[in-house]
């Protein structure tokens, strides 16, 4: 395995990541109990705001991230024979990859 | 003088002992496999009248072996709970079959060699693969200054991180319970491995520590564990290989540590 698959690299990412998200939420969740928009202008103003879009994106990144550590490590544990896995890692890469893409065309392209 | 109570064995063996659980009948279910006769493996039932003396479940193996079948397999030394042969899966739980009280169990009660490890015959098992990855971490002291008069000294506080990983009898309990080795028996190292990793990484008098982390920095070798814990959980000994892998990622990230020994927790009763 190369060395770009190292162990501690990917168990630190899903670490911390999970930590920003869980942060994110509870930022969210306060946010929307205790100053609810009142419309979907309001919302979507708040929600465009630059620091808040930028968090927003942050928290795609860690959750792909995340979701790329975990699913490698279900992929590494049950899909032995190579050439399967080699796909199997293909397909999950090429899907996380298009959802940043989508993410990313969400927060700043439509709008923009 | 001190005041001493003899006891009177001829009054004892005349005073009859009540009729309790002591003297019922007990139904074991018990996995059997010659490779040279059997075409697969099965379970057969066996009923036990055990005598007071018999406490463990090993008492009630060996009364099976000894009086109904003596054509059961079994590994056992010890008796005691300190060399770890007659690990065995005790009605779904990995367990010391002599130190496990054999009353405490829900009938019947299902006896199986150590899960994922092949089978050799009944309830012994294949241990070659375990004791690789045993070795593969090195379990020995390196350090090749040269060696004082006497001994390698050691502060009492140096040794207390010890305490918690030195304990492990190798019986496989952990290893044999734990899903990442069932998937990667050939690529991680298992619970029983990592924590004696863990004994000589937290060695004050070794001086290899940077390569052991280095031999486990691997995707496979220490990071397959996903922090199932079945391996504390399971542990006859009480130890916490799971705190141990825990341990080893935080050397890894450099986290300065004086947390000292594993520590050694109860262990649940297997029912």
């Amino acid at each position: 395995m190369r060395k770009t698959f190292t162990g501690l690299r990917a168990w630190l990412i899903q670490r911390v990541s999970a930590v920003y998200m869980l942060l994110f939420i509870v930022f969210i969740l306060a946010h929307f109990v205790g100053d609810p928009p009142h419309s979907y202008a309001a919302w979507n103003g708040w929600m465009m705001g630059s620091s808040v879009s930028m968090a927003t994106a942050v928290f795609f990144a860690a959750l792909l991230a995340h979701a790329w550590v975990g699913v490698r490590d279900v992929i590494m544990d049950y899909v032995h024979p190579v050439a399967f896995r080699v796909w199997a890692l293909a397909l999950l890469g090429i899907g996380l990859t298009a959802m940043g893409v989508w993410v990313m065309w969400i927060l700043w392209m439509r709008h923009g | 003088m001190g005041h001493v109570d003899f006891v009177d064995a001829t009054r004892l063996a005349a005073v009859p002992i009540k009729a309790t659980r002591q003297e019922a009948t007990m139904h074991f279910s018990i996995f059997r496999y010659n490779p040279e006769r059997d075409e697969k493996p099965y379970m057969q039932d066996f009923h036990v009248d055990l005598e007071p003396t018999e406490r463990m479940l090993l008492d009630a193996i060996l009364r099976i072996r000894d009086f109904q079948d003596d054509s059961l397999t079994l590994r056992k030394s010890c008796r005691e709970g300190v060399c770890g042969s007659d690990a065995i899966n005790i009605n779904g739980r990995n367990g010391l079959a002599c130190i496990t009280p054999v009353r405490e169990l829900k009938e019947p009660v299902e006896l199986r060699p150590l899960p994922s490890f092949p089978v050799i015959r009944d309830l012994v098992v294949d241990m070659t693969q375990f004791f690789k990855q045993y070795h593969s971490i090195k379990p020995y002291l390196i350090n090749d200054e040269p060696a004082p008069e006497k001994e390698r000294l050691q502060s009492p506080e140096d040794r207390d991180k010890l305490d918690g990983s030195y304990e492990c009898i190798l019986c496989a309990c952990c290893t044999s319970q734990c899903p990442s080795s069932w998937w990667n028996p050939d690529k991680f190292v298992g619970p029983a491995g990592l924590l004696q990793a863990y004994r000589f990484i937290s060695d004050s008098r070794d001086r290899a520590t940077q390569e052991r982390l280095d031999d486990l920095h691997d995707p496979y070798r220490l990071f397959r564990c996903r922090t199932i814990m079945n391996c504390t959980e399971v542990c006859p000994k009480g130890l916490s290989p799971s705190r141990a892998i825990e341990r080893i990622r935080l050397k890894m990230l450099k986290v300065e540590d004086d947390h000292g020994g594993l520590g050694i927790h109860r262990v649940p009763a297997i029912r």
